[in-house]
This record gives C-alpha cells, sequence and structure tokens, in this order.
C-alpha cells in the first residue's frame, strides 16, 4: 500500500505555511472542546496521521445535513473534504456515477478494511424489506451494512440516522429507524440535530480523523462536548425566563422584546445542543435568537411530541393536560359528592327497615 | 346518654404522621408551583425591570419543596421498621386479601350494606401503594431534569436513564404533569373516603391521623396484625 499522506504532508505540498498550519491546528482544537494543553497532541496527529479515508452514505433523508455540513465555515467544508480528510464515496458530493462509482465503493471497502470511518446521513427503511430506499440496485439497508461491516467508526449524522427522524413520524409508513441496529459491532457516533450544527459535523469527524477514537460520549451515544448542555441552560434569553417575563404570541410586545419563548413552546429545556453556545453560520444566529421557538430537532422523536408551538399538547377541542385535570377534578368530587348522598340515603333507609323489622335486618 | 366500650389501638407512630402531614403539605405546594412552571402566569407593571413575578423562585420553591418530600421518607421508613402498624402495604401474599379488598369494593359500590371492619382495609392499602407508585414516578421524572442540567454529575448518572426510558426528555415533562393531576385525584378521593369512614363508619380515620390511634367499639378483623 503507498504511504498515505498527513494533513501536514497535505498543507506542504499545497504550500501552506506552517505558521498557518498551527493556526489551523489551533481551531480545530477548540472546535473539538478540547483544552489548549491538547494543542500539541493535535499538532501530533496532524503531522502524523494518515488522512482518514471517509465513505459518505445518504439514506432515507432529505440531504439537509449536507446543506448544513457545506455551510461550515471553521474548518471551512471545503477544506475538509478536499484537504482534511480522504472523501472517497459521497452520495450527494461526487461528481461521479453508476457502475464505476458503485465499484470503486468496493474498492474503497477492500482496501482500507478496518479503517475508514463511515458518516451515515438518513434512516433506515426497514417495511417491505427496505424497498422504501434503494442505492445501486439494492436497499439502503444492504449498502449500510456491506460499509458497517469494515468500518472503524461510524458517525450517525442527523436526526435521521440517529432515531429515524421525520420518515419515522407516526404512523411511519416505511417503518424507518435510525441505523444502530444494523451496524453490526462498530462504535457509532450519534449526532443528532435537523440538520446537525455545521461546525459540529467538522468537529466530530475530525475528532475521529485525528484521533482515531471516538470522542467522549454521553448516554446516548452524543459528544459530550457538543451535546452536553440544554439550549435553556445555555440560551442568552434565560434571564427572562427566570424573571418571569414570556411572549405570549409571536407578534405581541414581549416577543418584539426579545423575551423567553417558553410559553410558546420552546423546546430548548427539553434539547442537548450547542445551539446556545456555538450557535449557527459562524455564531450569527440561531432559532431562539432570531425570534423562532426551539422544536427541539436534536430529540430523537421531536415530531410526535406534541404541537411546537404550544408547551402542553392539546388534545383536539378539549384542551390540554390542566383542562382536562380540571375537568377531572370537578368530576371527581361531583362523583364523591354524589356518592357521600347516596350511602347516607342508603344508611337511613337501612336503618328505618332494621327498626322495622326489630333489628333483625339484613 | 348511652354507655359503649371501647378498645384503643395505637396504630400510627410519630413518624408516619409527621411524614403524612409534610406529604400534604409539600404536595400541595408542589403541585401549585408545578403548575405555574408549565404555564407561568405574568403580572405586568409597567416597567418590566419591576415584574413581579419570578420564575426562578417559583422554581426554587418547587426544588426545595421536592427535597422536603423526599427527606421525609426518612420518617416514614423508620416508622415502618419500628412499629408495625405504619406496615401498610397490601398483603397480596395472604389468600383472604383478596376476598376482602372484593367485600370492600362492594360495599364501596353501595351494593353490600356493610363491610368486614378492619384498621387499615384491603382496598385504601391497595390505593396507597398506588399512591406511592405516582410518587415514585413524580420523584424519578422530576430527578432526570433536574439533574440534567449537567449530564455529568452524580444525580444525572443516577436519574438521567429515566429520559431515554421514555423516549426523551419531553415525554418525562409530560409524564411528570400528568402524574402530578392524577395524585390529586387520589387526594380528593382519599379526602372523602376518610371523612366517610370517620362518620358513617365509626372508623376514626381523620382523628388517628392526628392521634395515631384508633378508639373503637368494634373489633377490627385484623387487629391481630398488630402484635
Amino acid at each position: 500500500m503507498e504511504k498515505r499522506e498527513s494533513l501536514w504532508d497535505r498543507c506542504l505540498k499545497q504550500g501552506i505555511s506552517r505558521r498557518n498550519f498551527i493556526k489551523s491546528c489551533v481551531t480545530l482544537t477548540s472546535l473539538m472542546g478540547l483544552s489548549t494543553e491538547c494543542l500539541t497532541k493535535v499538532v501530533e496527529a496532524a503531522e502524523a496521521k494518515p488522512l482518514p479515508v471517509v465513505i459518505w452514505i445518504h439514506g432515507h433523508e432529505c440531504t439537509g445535513c449536507d446543506e448544513s455540513f457545506i455551510r461550515s465555515a471553521s474548518p471551512l467544508a471545503g477544506d475538509l473534504v478536499l484537504s482534511q480528510i480522504d472523501l472517497e464515496y459521497d452520495h450527494l458530493l461526487s461528481a461521479a456515477c453508476g457502475e464505476p462509482f458503485e465499484r470503486h465503493l468496493d474498492e474503497t471497502i477492500q482496501k482500507y478494511k478496518g479503517q475508514y470511518i463511515l458518516a451515515v446521513e438518513g434512516a433506515v427503511s426497514t417495511k417491505d424489506n427496505g424497498i422504501f430506499c434503494m442505492s445501486g440496485g439494492h436497499t439502503f439497508t444492504h449498502l449500510l451494512q456491506k460499509a458497517a461491516k469494515d468500518a472503524a467508526a461510524i458517525i450517525a449524522y442527523g436526526t435521521c440516522a440517529v432515531a429515524g427522524g421525520i420518515q419515522a413520524a407516526s404512523p411511519n409508513p416505511t417503518g424507518s429507524s435510525g441505523i444502530s441496529m444494523f451496524t453490526g459491532g462498530a462504535p457509532v457516533i450519534n449526532v443528532p440535530g435537523c440538520p446537525p450544527i455545521p461546525e459540529v459535523m467538522t468537529g466530530v469527524v475530525m475528532h475521529v480523523a485525528l484521533f482515531g477514537t471516538p470522542p467522549p460520549l454521553d448516554g446516548n451515544g452524543r459528544p459530550k462536548q457538543f451535546y452536553g448542555n440544554r439550549i435553556h441552560d445555555t440560551c442568552y434569553r434565560r434571564p427572562f425566563f427566570d424573571a418571569g417575563l414570556f411572549a405570549e404570541n409571536y407578534d405581541d410586545a414581549g416577543a418584539k422584546a426579545g423575551w423567553c419563548l417558553y410559553k410558546l413552546g420552546c423546546r430548548g429545556p427539553e434539547t442537548y445542543n450547542s445551539c446556545g453556545n456555538l450557535r449557527w453560520y459562524q455564531g450569527m444566529s440561531y432559532p431562539i435568537q432570531s425570534g423562532a421557538a426551539c422544536i427541539g430537532c436534536s430529540n430523537p422523536h421531536f415530531w410526535d411530541e406534541g404541537s411546537f408551538s404550544d408547551r402542553l399538547p392539546k388534545y383536539d377541542k378539549i384542551g390540554d393536560a390542566d383542562k382536562i385535570g380540571i375537568g377531572l377534578g370537578v368530576l371527581t368530587t361531583a362523583g364523591v359528592a354524589a356518592h357521600a348522598v347516596a350511602s347516607v340515603v342508603q344508611k337511613s333507609k337501612r336503618d328505618i327497615e332494621e327498626v322495622e323489622n326489630g333489628g333483625a335486618g339484613e | 346518654m348511652k354507655e359503649v366500650k371501647r378498645k384503643e389501638y395505637y396504630l400510627f407512630s410519630p413518624f408516619l404522621r409527621i411524614f403524612h402531614w409534610i406529604m400534604v403539605a409539600m404536595i400541595v405546594i408542589l403541585f401549585v408551583t408545578g403548575l405555574l412552571i408549565a404555564k407561568p402566569v405574568q403580572v405586568m407593571t409597567p416597567e418590566p425591570t419591576y415584574t413581579l413575578t419570578s420564575m426562578d423562585l417559583v422554581r426554587d420553591i418547587h426544588f426545595v419543596a421536592a427535597f422536603i418530600f423526599c427527606a421525609s421518607f426518612i420518617l416514614r421508613i423508620y416508622g415502618f421498621i419500628i412499629n408495625k402498624g405504619d406496615r401498610l402495604f397490601p398483603r397480596v401474599w395472604e389468600g383472604h386479601f383478596y376476598e376482602e379488598t372484593v367485600d370492600v369494593a362492594l360495599h364501596y359500590m353501595l351494593i353490600k350494606p356493610h363491610h368486614a371492619s378492619f384498621l387499615r382495609n384491603p382496598l385504601a392499602r391497595c390505593s396507597y401503594a398506588a399512591l406511592y407508585a405516582l410518587v415514585l414516578v413524580e420523584v424519578l421524572t422530576g430527578f432526570a431534569m433536574y439533574y440534567m442540567n449537567d449530564p455529568n454529575s452524580t444525580g444525572a448518572f443516577l436519574f438521567g436513564w429515566v429520559n431515554t426510558v421514555l423516549g426523551g426528555e419531553m415525554m418525562t415533562h409530560l409524564i411528570h404533569h400528568y402524574v402530578a393531576w392524577g395524585i390529586i385525584l387520589f387526594a380528593i378521593g382519599h379526602v372523602y373516603m376518610v371523612i366517610r369512614a370517620e362518620f358513617m363508619e365509626g372508623e376514626s380515620e381523620v382523628s388517628s391521623m392526628f392521634a395515631g390511634s384508633k378508639i373503637l367499639a368494634h373489633t377490627p378483623k385484623d387487629a391481630n396484625e398488630l402484635e
């Protein structure tokens, strides 16, 4: 096998100065959520580690994750794809197509057995033998299993790959689910979001590329550095929440003043993501900052968890849980009152009968 | 004037009684603050800086009440250990438990005029077990939400799995809210039942939760359980 280039080799080839190389390593270090002490490790890895081979496949999805990915600024998505990873196969970004393209996939899997990173976007469709999602003449399930078998690590990009996403929303006609049931033994890194933040996508793949291991993961398999906080706990509107200042409507004075969107069904208190601190597109904004309540897109079943604009789900015309609760409370109270009356009436009737029968009642 | 011979049965230790009344107070506080957290009330003043509402304070009261409620279970458990009268679990391993439960249930359905007298009747025991189950759900879901503001903490390690089991943290919120209503419905039924037993059946259900003893004219069926 020919010697594979490292990031530093690639920099030398492109005439990038040592200074700029170190600079990009600094950026990478902070982006991956590592402390500055780890900079030397990152530099060493970037000098010595061959560029990681990445196979990027797309299943049942809208490719919105890629739309997000190509807007990554640091590292620039173009730099990442062209010079920081060795992207051998990608359904969306490849110019090639057809039979040679599919053959290249088989060759890549053969050549880099147990070394390549498999990035997966999109859900697995399981109903009717998976015919709802086909790729290269086979079902996506087939492709996924083939590629996952020899992968060093698997990255599940987007809520679809993690938990099924929109096509898994009730009633889930295609039987869609997350990829984890079909990946075999390789470690899976879950990067949920609809889509995930661009820098999170690049940060995760760079971590695996440089260190050869998945980043520290939480109980749901998500990288801790990006999914370790609730949006609510990192939200710049949190002080308004604590002070009890809420927007009641999207067009009221509270919304205009930038108050907390909690009452409009904001899912910030239930959602783990970096929107609050990293934000989107070079820290420009994120949904709450632009005045829209968070919909909790990095939660596994966020499509099915009630209306996005209600704190408590409403049940048709009956109303939400509080209305139902009050109704049941009134009914229960009326019920026990009726029971009390009935008990008293029954008792007094029986007492009279007992007296009439000379105490020989019952 | 009628002379009645009554016997005193010492039933509830002070630990259980104090626990009971702490529970009552805390459930009221937790329920009211909980509703306010789910649907905050805004009292607007001309200048928002001086708003009279504080979500922070309401949440803090909710959390403190929750911790007091959990801590009060120490009393409950201690009473359970030292006093037989505090042991209120339904005796499902005893055959006669089932027919007695049916008997009491038929009485409450107004079908049977009388039921056998119990110090702690089997239907009530079932309802307490159900209440504890509801409280357990509230404790688990509550701490799961509370501690997950730092997923690396010990509390998150102990309770974080609840969110995963329920299929997401939003579900934890909803279940916590719905079960709270269940506890209130239990409370309505419970208050009615004890008052009914006190005044219609001479069971001193209300007074025993203050005094600890039941002073009864009749001999309850489960009196031997205290020995």
